[in-house]
């Protein structure tokens, strides 16, 4: 299949590329052409994409196996640095300019609670990357001894269904209760932009959820035995 | 016209509650009695929206499931008229609660609740803003009170006020109390030197 076509097809695949490294301006050429240039496991590239375009999409131990793990710790890494240094900061630019004439008493409440918001996120994902990522790294290396720490699991599940509750509340705020003389193409600028990271985040939750933990119950499955 | 039936074994009881729905409008009490084997001789030919339902009625090994022995009305909707303290698995079966404390502006607002259920379930939008109880419950959870002391404050059930949180969950398309408070100080319901 035709990059191109992939992506006009489905345009959620668009933040994918440039964390697997992919950039843009690929011409005719085929998803297996850009990915062997490029260095990118075609198997994780079809993976990532199925979450992103399936909803039911569980991937099997089977077709786990087949996939370069590390490579997908690095795809999560890289979105994690995508969301706090673009994604956020480009949300945090309309809302300079979107509440900039609103009460200051109101304003200041929603900056606040985005703060809070900013901050779950970023704790969240130091404490992937500093704790599950590098703990699912030395299974994955060690493959053979146990170490007995079982106890990231289930932490895991649960913080990442708080973000996207909270962001959830945050666009519905925004959307619904925000008064409507603030300026209103900036607003649905913005909107446009919250929904689009909600279901990214989502996607990345699921990867999370879908391909991650059921690998690591598998790595941890395999060196019981 | 919503259809209300009354199972409550004490005459009291019945009569007095059939004398306040008088004045919940576009309403008719069209059955009430003080037994099961009365209720569900008429029920099939009653068409009843609404049964406002005592659960002590049932003896306790049936009291957990009753909504199952209602199966064959899946459009009827239970409210439970509650005397005696119940365990909420108990409660959790019906679409509304009455207390004995109740006052009439209380029981007209859980009627028309569980009314409006009957609505969204028929894919109706629920459009209605907060309502003033469930303004109360957001301003207290603003203030950062428990489910415990809300119910204390409002004089309501604990399980009263879950129900209220769910609806205003709902209504709003809003999960956390952080939002929930920016939310009520966007409405004005509270002033912001009240919630610290």
């Amino acid at each position: 299949m035709k990059m191109a076509d992939a992506i006009n097809q489905y345009h959620s695949l668009l933040t994918v590329l440039p964390r697997l490294g992919i950039p843009l301006g690929f011409g005719e050429k085929s998803v297996e052409q850009l990915c062997a240039e490029h260095h990118v496991s075609l198997t994780l590239f079809t993976l990532i994409s199925r979450v992103y375009i399936e909803q039911d999409y569980y991937p099997s131990i089977e077709e786990l196996r087949q996939c370069p793990m590390t490579d997908i710790l690095h795809y999560l890494v890289s979105s994690h640095k995508d969301y706090l240094e673009y994604k956020l900061p480009h949300i945090e630019q309309h809302f300079n300019t979107l509440l900039d004439p609103m009460d200051k008493k109101y304003s200041t409440l929603i900056v606040n609670f985005y703060k809070e918001f900013k901050k779950e996120m970023v704790k969240h994902f130091q404490y992937e990357e500093e704790e599950v990522f590098p703990y699912m790294r030395q299974m994955l290396s060690e493959n053979e001894t146990d170490n007995g720490e079982h106890h990231h699991k289930s932490a895991f599940q649960q913080q990442h269904d708080d973000i996207e509750d909270t962001l959830n509340d945050l666009t519905n705020l925004l959307l619904k209760y925000i008064p409507a003389e603030v300026s209103s193409s900036e607003r649905v600028d913005m909107l446009l932009d919250m929904y689009a990271l909600s279901n990214d985040i989502g996607k990345h939750a699921m990867m999370e959820d879908r391909i991650l933990l059921p690998y690591i119950q598998y790595l941890e499955s395999q060196s019981h035995d | 016209m919503i259809k209300i039936a009354i199972a409550e074994p004490s005459q009291m009881l019945r009569s007095g509650l059939v004398s306040l729905l008088r004045d919940v409008p576009d309403s008719e009490v069209v059955f009430s009695t003080d037994n099961l084997n009365a209720l569900f001789s008429r029920l099939p030919a009653l068409h009843a929206d609404i049964l406002i339902l005592n659960p002590l009625l049932f003896d306790y090994s049936h009291r957990a499931t009753l909504r199952a022995e209602f199966d064959n009305y899946p459009e009827l909707r239970l409210i439970g008229l509650v005397t005696a303290y119940l365990e909420s698995q108990q409660l959790h079966q019906f679409s509304g609660i009455i207390e004995l404390n109740d006052d009439l502006q209380r029981v007209k607002s859980t009627i028309n609740q569980v009314v409006n259920t009957l609505q969204s379930d028929s894919d109706e939008p629920d459009t209605d803003p907060l309502s003033d109880r469930e303004k109360e419950v957001l301003i207290c959870l603003s203030k950062g009170l428990k489910n415990n002391e809300i119910a204390d404050t409002l004089n309501i059930s604990v399980h009263t006020v879950i129900t209220h949180r769910k609806n205003i969950v709902r209504k709003t398309g809003i999960k956390s109390v952080a939002a929930l408070t920016v939310y009520a100080i966007l409405n004005n319901l509270i002033e912001e030197k009240d919630i610290i």
